[in-house]
């Protein structure tokens, strides 16, 4: 690099006035030679005084440090709330019956392999809500909880409780029914596999959402039989009730009552306020018509 | 006013004095102490908002992005080791946040950046050639890739050495003198267009 170059590329830092005494007075002997240079240098100060006028008629906007702090608060609560919703979530899950886990994947096992002797796809859509009825009505309680007293104690609120547990047992519903809903791909075309897993999708929330509320009123043995006989119903022909019972009234109810089951939009619409009112109920022991029972 | 970088000798100087008192601020900043961070806004808000502005050309986004900024220099001061001018850490975190901004940004800069960066005030009449000079220039910013005005910013506003620009804008140093050499080209490229035009 020949010294008109070393000197050409100074010229900005020059401009900006950043050089020492010794580099300023080497390129001021070269500008005395150099009309190159001395161009060069007109360019640069014009660039320097358009830049550092207009930048310095800048005023910083008032209170950012203010609203960084703001920002940073809300973020430390929203990390708060994360960390205590994974410690919760954490805690409860070795805190729910320990049975619950092996007795669902097996009964689900179970279903896979009578559908796919028998050649028939529907019966997961029978077993995925008891199964998650059984398991939601197990939640609560003095009877199935393993540190109930540890739970009372501590202060959390037992809804939050609920809902905890609630959360962990329902994502665990869904990932067994959905890898049994998958096994049977070997006898479903994949096209169905929407349908099928939309069939027993909003059956299952509305009878989380139910069992749940039943245990905490009536106790959950009662909600898991209540739910049984109800889930079981729809599959009572009319012809067998119609034998003893003719009116065409009944027909209309029979047949309004298995068309339920297959709503998905009302089902699903249904399960929200009843979880809702069994999460509200869960802290007010005066609906907790079981107490006895636990 | 143009700060200069830390010098490797012991003599005292003002920009060691500075130095040490960024120092100081990056500790009570680590420390959680607030004010820290509103001194830190005050001595550097107004060059980080500039920088951030010159580079985004829209003054909401330029906000956001210091406020960002300054989110960034709270939560990451403890990290800060003192290796390099705090000013030059903190454009460096603006460069970055001011890129993804312009990434996220639908409309282009450079139709408004004119009017959003303040011109220098009116020069008076026998002045009007540098005025008219400063008009070209700021035509010739205007058509900059935010790339060349970061570099032009930071040399001639911020007061960085080619060496903390190359920190800053996260590239080597010989880009650094290529996008200056770029941006010297095109503006000696828009002043001549001026040339021509008045001898015509």
């Amino acid at each position: 690099m020949n010294a008109h170059t070393r000197i050409e590329e100074r010229l900005p830092l020059y401009a900006a006035g950043q050089l020492n005494s010794a580099e300023q007075a080497e390129i001021e002997a070269h500008l005395a030679s150099c009309a190159a240079c001395r161009e060069e240098l007109a360019l640069w100060k014009a660039v320097s005084a358009e830049i550092v006028a207009s930048d310095r008629a800048l005023v910083a906007p008032p209170a950012l440090a203010q609203r960084a702090l703001q920002q940073v608060r809300g973020r430390k609560r929203l990390n708060r709330a994360f960390w205590r919703t994974w410690q919760l979530l954490h805690a409860q899950t070795f805190l729910v019956q320990r049975e619950t886990w092996p007795a669902s994947a097996a009964v689900l096992v179970l279903g896979v392999i009578v559908a796919l002797l028998s050649n028939q796809a529907g019966v997961i859509y029978f077993i995925a809500p008891l199964v998650a009825a059984s398991t939601v009505a197990m939640l609560s309680g003095r009877e199935h909880d393993p540190a109930y007293e540890l739970t009372v104690a501590t202060p959390t609120q037992p809804w939050m409780v609920l809902l905890a547990r609630l959360s962990i047992v329902s994502v665990y519903n869904l990932v067994l029914t959905l890898a049994a809903t998958l096994a049977l791909l070997l006898i479903v075309p994949p096209g169905l596999l929407g349908t099928l897993i939309l069939g027993w999708l909003a059956p299952m929330a509305f009878f989380s959402a139910l069992a749940l509320l039943l245990s905490l009123w009536i106790g959950s043995s009662n909600a898991t039989i209540f739910i049984y006989v109800l889930w079981i119903a729809q599959y009572v022909p009319y012809r067998a009730v119609g034998t003893w019972m003719v009116s065409p009234a009944w027909s209309m109810v029979i047949s309004a009552y298995q068309n339920f089951w297959h709503n998905p939009l009302l089902l699903f619409l249904l399960s929200i306020p009843l979880a809702g009112i069994a999460l509200w109920s869960a802290n007010r022991p005066v609906f907790r018509l079981n107490q006895g029972i636990d | 006013m143009i700060s200069y970088a830390v010098p490797n000798e012991e003599i005292w100087s003002p920009a060691m004095a500075q130095h040490e008192h960024d120092l100081e601020l990056m500790q009570r900043l680590a420390a959680g102490e607030e004010a820290a961070l509103h001194e830190l806004y005050a001595d550097y808000g107004q060059r980080l908002y500039a920088y951030a502005l010159r580079l985004t050309g829209d003054p909401a986004l330029a906000e956001d992005v210091v406020q960002e900024v300054l989110v960034v220099a709270w939560r990451t001061a403890a990290k800060y080791r003192g290796e390099g001018r705090v000013l030059a850490w903190l454009l460096g975190i603006t460069h970055n946040h001011a890129f993804k901004a312009l990434r996220h940004r639908p409309v282009p800069i450079s139709d408004e950046i004119e009017t959003t960066l303040p011109a220098a005030a009116d020069p008076p009449e026998e002045q009007a050639q540098a005025g008219e000079q400063a008009r070209w220039v700021r035509q010739g910013l205007k058509h900059l890739s935010p790339e060349h005005r970061s570099v032009l910013e930071l040399v001639f506003y911020q007061g960085l050495s080619l060496e903390e620009v190359a920190q800053v804008c996260h590239c080597p140093l010989g880009t650094v003198k290529s996008r200056l050499s770029y941006a010297r080209q095109h503006l000696r490229g828009v002043l001549s267009r001026r040339d021509k035009e008045d001898w015509l």
